[in-house]
């Protein structure tokens, strides 16, 4: 078996031991959509008028919550130092992580959030256009807070600073994102800020990986 | 023998030397620069027929907002130096810009919302400009918050150095997607509609305070750098023997 097969087949191996680490991020989505109507009035237009930005960024906190400590068991346990004696780029193993990441844990996230949709009362081509919003740009945002938590692995008293540190160059997306949202409730043409939001998820997965290999090796560098 | 120019930035002694004579010049320098151009600026120039008086706060803002932005890109700078000649300065120059930096940022957003009050009767709008120095003003917290996690200052002037490298390439798509999400929301015409070219009697003492603001925040970044230098090198003999005579 190659070493990538082998990889995808060691993340499922853990996600079969620990399935909440799945399902806490969900949970967490669902909880932070039914604060919404309990803040607002819940039979207002109001709701279905923001509901579908609630949910981006209900899903955008979820993934947070759910990538921050993306490599730290990895690193604790060392299979990060034994990444860097393989034939294999560090940056390709970063980013088969990443996608192995974005597969089992963000992709569930995606996939709930249709139900949130229809608590909230958005309209169905709102709620289809969200879909495809965060089909299009989790891929960035996985790779940025990826790089979050593997700028903070070495430290032991960061807390949510990798989120934090990540968190501004998510702007671009939300904009990018909200405008769909935006173009989708009038009924015009998405396809151009969809295409743009997929050049920068693109652009995120190929070149984040390289900085989030930096990271890795000067955090594993520095501890001996 | 001709790289000596460039090698001797090796030595934080050699540094910490002639920064303190580099500092003393760009103090005097930016003190003189800046009484002449704020006297002027506020006390000489003709008033604005539009605002009145309170225009006169371009004669900080400006040239602050200037700084704030020219910093990030100062650090940039910075981190390339350090991880292309592993150039242990290049790190203290990057903790100290970071500081200064957020300040002046921060400086920038007080003093356009002391600006905004009186000319468009709010603190804040959520304009493109304010937007994107509000988030150029976490970039700067996150530099400064990655490195004080950090205990080993190699490790936390890589990690800094990473962080601001993608933030710098991230910095112009955030701000145009700010400039355009601007436009998409057509916010209430707060702004100053076509603004009037100002005359030579407003812009050259505007002139005068922006090189003299530059040149102080010269005067301070190289003071945080020497204190940053003594305190890294601490256990070095010239600076045991420099805090002895003292």
């Amino acid at each position: 078996m190659s070493i990538e097969k082998r990889m995808l087949a060691r993340e499922l191996k853990l996600i079969a031991a620990r399935p909440g680490d799945i399902l806490k991020p969900m949970w967490f989505l669902m909880l932070v959509i039914s604060m919404v109507p309990l803040a607002l009035a819940p039979d207002s237009g109001l709701l279905a008028e923001i509901g579908s930005a609630m949910i981006w960024v209900a899903t955008l906190l979820a993934l947070l919550l759910n990538t921050e400590h993306l490599f730290q068991s990895d690193f604790s346990d060392g299979v990060l130092e034994q990444w860097l004696f393989l034939d294999r780029p560090l940056a390709w193993l970063v980013g088969l992580k990443l996608i192995a990441h974005w597969l089992f844990h963000v992709l569930p996230l995606i996939l709930i959030t249709p139900i949130a949709g229809l608590m909230l009362s958005v309209p169905t081509e709102v709620l289809l256009a969200l879909l495809i919003t965060l089909f299009v740009a989790t891929p960035a945002l996985t790779c940025f807070s990826g790089l979050g938590a593997a700028l903070t692995l070495g430290s032991t008293r960061s807390g949510i600073l990798g989120v934090l540190v990540m968190m501004p160059l998510f702007v671009p997306v939300v904009i990018l994102a909200a405008g769909v949202l935006i173009r989708a409730t009038d009924g015009s043409d998405t396809l151009p800020l969809l295409a743009l939001l997929g050049a920068f998820s693109v652009v995120a997965a190929t070149l984040v990986p390289i900085a989030v290999s930096a990271a890795i090796r000067l955090n594993i560098g520095g501890s001996n | 023998m001709g790289w000596r120019w460039f090698h001797q930035w090796g030595s934080p002694r050699w540094f910490y030397e002639r920064a303190g004579r580099w500092q003393l010049v760009c103090g005097w320098l930016a003190l003189i620069l800046l009484v002449v151009g704020s006297l002027w600026g506020l006390g000489f120039a003709p008033v604005d027929y539009q605002q009145g008086n309170s225009y006169r706060i371009i004669y900080l803002h400006v040239p602050v907002a200037f700084l704030a932005q020219a910093m990030y890109a100062a650090m940039a700078v910075c981190a390339v130096v350090l991880f292309v000649w592993k150039m242990k300065l290049a790190d203290v120059a990057m903790q100290s810009i970071a500081v200064m930096g957020f300040a002046f940022t921060a400086l920038s957003l007080i003093s356009g919302a002391v600006w905004g009050k009186p000319t468009w009767g709010t603190y804040w709008v959520w304009d493109a400009r304010l937007t994107s120095m509000l988030i150029l003003a976490f970039l700067y917290l996150g530099v400064i918050g990655l490195r004080a996690a950090f205990q080993d200052p190699d490790q936390a002037g890589k990690a800094c150095g990473i962080l601001v490298l993608v933030g710098v390439v991230n910095l112009p798509i955030i701000k145009y997607s700010v400039e355009w999400w601007n436009t998409l929301h057509q916010p209430a015409s707060l702004k100053l509609t076509e603004k009037p070219a100002m005359p030579a009697s407003m812009w050259v003492p505007l002139l005068v305070n922006i090189l003299g603001y530059y040149i102080a925040a010269a005067y301070l970044v190289l003071g945080s750098m020497r204190a940053i230098v003594l305190q890294r090198e601490r256990r070095a003999t010239w600076v045991k023997e420099l805090v002895s005579r003292a």
